[in-house]
C-alpha cells in the first residue's frame, strides 16, 4: 500500500457523500429545467421541505412508532425463538437431524410469499404481521447460532467440564458467548429482512404504519409526501443498522482482538 | 514400612488400555498402562512422541474413556471428571475464554460453588492471579497478553479450583525457553506450598527430571510403561544448581538413551 497522507485521507473519507451531494443536486437541476416530469419526481427542495414539515408537525410519530413497534416485537420473537431452537440444534445431533430437512425446506422460501396465506389464518392484524416478520428474523438467526454453536473450540467445553460445571452453565457460560460473533452477524442480516417485511406488511395489509402511509399517499397521488416517507425510511434503515453496528462491537469486541 | 505405600494407590490406573478406529485402520494407542500415582507427589510421564501421553492424562482425568482397563481416584472409579483432579490443558490459548477479563477467566473455577458470592469468587481468584504473578492484569483480556502469561492464567484457574490433583498435559511446550524455565520454577513452588498431587507428561527430559519425583517411562505405540525412576534430587530445586548435581547428569543420561531408543 502506498503512503496516504493525513489531508489525502480527509479528501477521501469526503468522496462518497460528495458523490450523494452530486446526485442530489443533478436531480435538482433535472426536475427545475423540465428533463424530468416533476409530478413523478420532485425537486429534491420540495421533497426536504415537506419532511422538514412533517417532523416538526409531529405527525412523523404516530406512522414510525406502529412500524418500530411491529419491528421490536417481531424481531425480538423471532431472534430468541432462532438462538434458542439453534442452540439445541447445534448442540444435539438428534434434535438436529429431526429439523433439519423443515429448516431446509422453509429457508428458501421469499418470506413475502407467506403474507397472503398467513391472512387467511390470522386476518390483517398485529398477529398476522409479527408472524410473517418474525419468521423472516427466524431463519438467518437460526442458521447462524446452529453455525456458532457447532464451531465452539472443544478445549473450551473441556475446561467447563473440568471444573465441574453443570450442562446448563456450558450452554450459557461458553457455547453462547463463543457463538455470539456469528449469532450478531445473523442478527444484523435479520434486522434488515425485518425491516422490509414490516414494510411489505403494512403495504398489504395496513391501517398504518409508514409502510401502510407509502403507499396510500401513492394512491392519492401526493407524490412529495410519498417521498418524504420514503427518505425517512431510508434514514430509519441506515440509523437502525448504524445502532446495531455499534451494539455488536461493544458485545464482541473480544472476537475482534482475538483474530488480529 | 510407609503404610501410605500399602493403602490403594490414591490415583490408580489398572490396565488401562485405549484403540482409535476399528477394523483395518484401527490404532491401538495405549496397550496396557498400569500406573499408581502417590498422595503428594510430583509424578512425571515421558516417551516418544505419539505414544499417547496426552490420551492416558485425559483418560485419568475422565475427559476421555479407556477401551479397557479401570482408573480409581480414592477408590471410586473414574468415568467423569470427578471433584479434586483439574486438567491443565496444552494449549493455553484456546482454553481461556477471550470475553471473559483474566480475573473472570479465574473466577471459572469457583463462582459456581456452592456458597460462592461474585465478590467472593472474584476475591479469591486475585489471591491466585497474585501468587502467579499477574495481579496486575486483572482487568486484562486474554488476547493482550502474551502466551507464557496465559498460561501462568491457566496455573491461576487451576489453582484456584483448590486440586487434590493436578493433570498437566505439555503444559509449557509451546511457550519460549526461558519463560518455560520460570514456569517450572513457579510449578515447583506452588506445587511444594499447596501440597496437591501433580501428574505431568512431557517429552521434555530436562523438564521431568527437574519437576518430579518419580518419572513414568512409556514405549512407543502400544504403549506401556517401561521403567519407573526415582530422581531422589534435593528440594528445593535451583534452575542453576541442580543440573549440576551427578545425580542429575545420571538421571538424564538414563532417560535420554530410552527416548532415543539407545538404551542397554
Amino acid at each position: 500500500m502506498s503512503a496516504v497522507t493525513p489531508s489525502r485521507k480527509r479528501l477521501q473519507s469526503w468522496l462518497g457523500p460528495g458523490v450523494l451531494l452530486v446526485l442530489v443536486l443533478l436531480l435538482e437541476l433535472a426536475t427545475r429545467a423540465g428533463w424530468i416530469n416533476p409530478v413523478l419526481v420532485p425537486p429534491p427542495s420540495a421533497v426536504a421541505q415537506r419532511l422538514f414539515a412533517v417532523v416538526t408537525a409531529g405527525s412523523i410519530f404516530e406512522p414510525l412508532g406502529r412500524t418500530m413497534y411491529l419491528l421490536v416485537v417481531a424481531y425480538a420473537i423471532g431472534c430468541v425463538l432462532a438462538i434458542g431452537l439453534g442452540v439445541l440444534m447445534g448442540r444435539f445431533r438428534p434434535i438436529h437431524g429431526l429439523l433439519e430437512p423443515l429448516v431446509e425446506v422453509l429457508r428458501p422460501l421469499p418470506k413475502p410469499a407467506l403474507l397472503p396465506p398467513l391472512m387467511l389464518f390470522l386476518g390483517l392484524g398485529d398477529t398476522m404481521k409479527i408472524t410473517a416478520v418474525s419468521l423472516g428474523v427466524f431463519f438467518p438467526v437460526l442458521i447462524n447460532t446452529i453455525q456458532g454453536v457447532r464451531g465452539v473450540d472443544p478445549v473450551l467445553v473441556e475446561v467447563a467440564r473440568t471444573f465441574q460445571h453443570s450442562r446448563a452453565a456450558l450452554l450459557w457460560k461458553v457455547v453462547l458467548p463463543s457463538a455470539m460473533p456469528l449469532v450478531l452477524a445473523g442478527m444484523r442480516i435479520a434486522l434488515g429482512i425485518a425491516l422490509v417485511l414490516v414494510v411489505v406488511a403494512e403495504m398489504m395489509a395496513g391501517s398504518g404504519g409508514i409502510g401502510y402511509l407509502i403507499i396510500d399517499l401513492q394512491r392519492s397521488f401526493r407524490i412529495v409526501d410519498m417521498y418524504a416517507w420514503v427518505v425517512i425510511l431510508a434514514v430509519l434503515g441506515y440509523a437502525l443498522n448504524e445502532v446495531f453496528v455499534r451494539i455488536e462491537r461493544r458485545a464482541i469486541h473480544w472476537s475482534g482482538a482475538r483474530a488480529g | 514400612m510407609d503404610a501410605r505405600v500399602n493403602s490403594p494407590a490414591y490415583l490408580a490406573l489398572s490396565g488401562v488400555g485405549k484403540t482409535f478406529g476399528s477394523g483395518a485402520g484401527q490404532t491401538e494407542a495405549l496397550g496396557e498402562i498400569e500406573l499408581a500415582v502417590r498422595e503428594g507427589e510430583f509424578l512425571a510421564i515421558v516417551g516418544p512422541s505419539g505414544c499417547g501421553k496426552s490420551t492416558l492424562l485425559q483418560i485419568a482425568a475422565g475427559l476421555a474413556q479407556a477401551t479397557r482397563g479401570t482408573v480409581q481416584f480414592h477408590g471410586e472409579e473414574v468415568t467423569a471428571p470427578p471433584p479434586g483432579i483439574v486438567y491443565l490443558f496444552q494449549q493455553y490459548g484456546r482454553s481461556l475464554f477471550p470475553w471473559r477479563t483474566v480475573l473472570d477467566n479465574v473466577a471459572f473455577a469457583v463462582e459456581h460453588l456452592p456458597g460462592m458470592s461474585r465478590a467472593k469468587a472474584r476475591a479469591s481468584s486475585r489471591l491466585y492471579l497474585d501468587m502467579v504473578g499477574l495481579g496486575d492484569f486483572a482487568g486484562h483480556y486474554p488476547a493482550q497478553l502474551s502466551g507464557g502469561m496465559q498460561q501462568r492464567v491457566t496455573i491461576a484457574r487451576a489453582l484456584a479450583a483448590q486440586p487434590r490433583v493436578l493433570l498437566m498435559d505439555e503444559p509449557f511446550s509451546s511457550v519460549d525457553a526461558l519463560t518455560r524455565l520460570e514456569l517450572h520454577a513457579l510449578v515447583q513452588d506452588l506445587w511444594r506450598k499447596h501440597g496437591f498431587t501433580a501428574v505431568l507428561v512431557t517429552h521434555d527430559a530436562d523438564e521431568a527430571i527437574f519437576l518430579a519425583d518419580r518419572i513414568a517411562v512409556l514405549s512407543a505405540r502400544p504403549s506401556r510403561v517401561v521403567r519407573m525412576l526415582e530422581t531422589g534430587l534435593p528440594r528445593p530445586r535451583d534452575r542453576l544448581e541442580t543440573p549440576l548435581m551427578p545425580r542429575y547428569l545420571e538421571l538424564r543420561h538414563e532417560l535420554l538413551a530410552m527416548l532415543l531408543g539407545k538404551a542397554p
